[in-house]
């Protein structure tokens, strides 16, 4: 073989070795770093299976009461007025970039674009108690994960009060469980199915699905409350104020 | 032909040495062996010494406090029984532009009237660079380190910059409020850190010195002390705000004290002695 043939072959098999695989350290572990961006956006919660919330008496009393605070402005939306985290599963339904980063090791982050949000998530390790997390309660909650197969499944509890499930107000308690079980549906898409386990607001679990689509060119932005961001108009149901 | 090939055959070459550096990353490697170990594991994180940029080993320095006005930060007053103060800039440092004196005497000036000085960590902005390594006390910065990219997260904020490996600036950058950083790794134990388009809303320290957009800041982050410590070693150019090129230090503890928790700065966000201060950042209509 010629030098040349060897020097474009080589190229080609490196690139092809690398191409095939982006994450940072884990060797053995599933491969879902990327940047990501979904194509479209609703405000209102969208239910596996179609239909509406299926709230509680007190889930039901609550959801309007925010619904009618959000309406009349006695309640503030702070995770669009003063940029605080979405709180899951609202932080899901992003029309911004986010980035999924596997490191550091026993590790994967989660970063999102809008309100620069981090989510730490804990690899193989068990989620705290409820007593141990209640002293600490945070806006996208506590999470662990672990890989089934080409899975991340994602648990995540300890949550705070002060967020929404979506942006028409549906609530969530501080006892709202997750399980949230993302993977890659083809080579550029991701799918994030979450399942809402908070039975004082909902009579029975209930589950979400979002997809996005891999986009590696997007580098992530800077984000400051009130300042002019990236344009995401091309994103389906993004509705300028 | 024969020489169109060995045209094309160069680049893939290239190509291919790029993306076995890349894929000896993915191994925790690089070209001089392993990569620094910044991010060994979930716990460690990097706590900074001070809040102030430390002098460099030799050279023109950082921006400092007026001896009239000792700086004298919670801690240091709580050791020596005694109040703390706010930071009032020593604008004698030859490093400052005639206007950018000007403008820090202005500042100066409001401190010593008693309002309080704006510092981005209380008013949640953004530190920028090299703002960002004296942006707090209480959080270390833990780093990510990914095959293309090190993203460097203060969790008090959260504040984030994003460091991307072995690419080179983009031919137009949009002056933003962490700018474009581009590194590369230096044998074993070094991060080296170029960052440009930095907005000047942002200043350089929190003595409030100012910069233009034409601000060049390299950082260079070595693990020292048998990896206990992590230094910076910083150095400046930007002619339309600083008389000469200059220098300053920042140090890291390494620390166990992760995983990185959630502290939003937002939050709980009020003014309990009606001090004059920067309002937080806020929205007053939803982006979407």
């Amino acid at each position: 073989m010629s030098n040349l043939r060897k020097s474009l072959c080589a190229g080609s098999a490196l690139a092809a070795l690398v191409l095939v695989s982006g994450s940072a350290y884990s060797a053995d572990a599933p491969d879902i770093s990327g940047t990501y961006w979904s194509t479209d956006y609703h405000a209102k919660i969208q239910i596996v299976g179609g239909g509406d919330l299926p709230l509680t008496a007190a889930g039901k009393a609550a959801y309007e009461k925010n619904m009618a605070g959000l309406k009349d402005g006695s309640l503030s939306d702070d995770a669009r007025k003063y940029c605080v985290p979405d709180g899951l599963p609202r932080v899901l339904a992003t029309p911004y970039p986010f980035e999924i980063i596997q490191a550091p090791p026993g590790q994967i982050t989660i970063i999102y674009e809008l309100n620069h949000q981090v989510r730490a998530v804990a690899m193989d390790k068990p989620l705290p108690s409820d007593k141990e997390l209640i002293p600490y309660p945070y806006y996208n909650g506590h999470s662990v994960g672990k890989f089934d197969g080409d899975t991340l499944v994602i648990e995540s509890a300890g949550f705070n009060e002060k967020t929404f499930v979506d942006a028409t107000g549906a609530p969530h308690t501080d006892e709202m469980h997750t399980v949230e079980r993302i993977r890659r549906i083809s080579p550029t898409e991701l799918e994030d199915v979450v399942t809402i386990h908070d039975p004082e607001y909902y009579s029975r679990d209930w589950q979400a699905r979002f997809t996005y689509k891999l986009r590696n060119e997007v580098r992530l932005e800077d984000y400051v409350c009130g300042e002019p961001h990236r344009d995401i108009s091309m994103v389906s149901g993004v509705r300028r104020p | 032909m024969l020489s169109s090939l060995r045209a094309w055959g160069r680049p893939a070459l290239l190509a291919g040495a790029f993306l076995l550096l890349a894929w000896a990353r993915e191994a925790g490697a690089g070209p001089n062996g392993p990569l620094p170990e910044l991010s060994p594991d979930s716990a460690t994180g990097w706590l900074p010494v001070g809040d102030d940029l430390l002098p460099p080993p030799s050279g023109p320095g950082p921006v400092t406090f007026d001896k009239r006005y000792p700086y004298i930060d919670n801690g240091a007053a709580r050791r020596a029984r005694t109040q703390p103060t706010f930071r009032v800039a020593d604008l004698t440092n030859p490093i400052l532009q005639p206007w950018a004196i000007e403008e820090m005497r202005k500042a100066n000036e409001e401190v010593l009237a008693g309002k309080v000085p704006f510092r981005p960590r209380e008013s949640c902005y953004p530190g920028g660079v090299p703002g960002f390594v004296v942006y707090n006390l209480i959080y270390p910065n833990f780093f990510l380190q990914g095959a293309r990219e090190v993203t460097i997260i203060n969790p008090g904020g959260p504040e984030l910059r994003r460091v991307y490996l072995d690419v080179p600036h983009s031919a137009k950058v949009t002056p933003s409020w962490y700018g474009e950083s581009v590194g590369r790794y230096e044998g074993t134990d070094t991060l080296v850190v170029d960052t440009i388009g930095l907005s000047t809303k942002t200043y350089v320290d929190n003595y409030r010195t100012p910069h233009t957009e034409a601000l060049h800041v390299v950082e260079r982050f070595k693990l020292v002390d048998g990896g206990k410590m992590l230094e910076d070693l910083i150095t400046l150019e930007d002619p339309g705000a600083f008389t000469m090129p200059w220098s300053a230090m920042q140090r890291f503890r390494r620390v166990r004290q992760g995983p990185m928790p959630e502290s939003i700065c937002a939050e709980n966000n009020v003014n309990p002695f009606n001090f004059y201060m920067v309002p937080i950042p806020q929205s007053d209509r939803a982006d979407f």
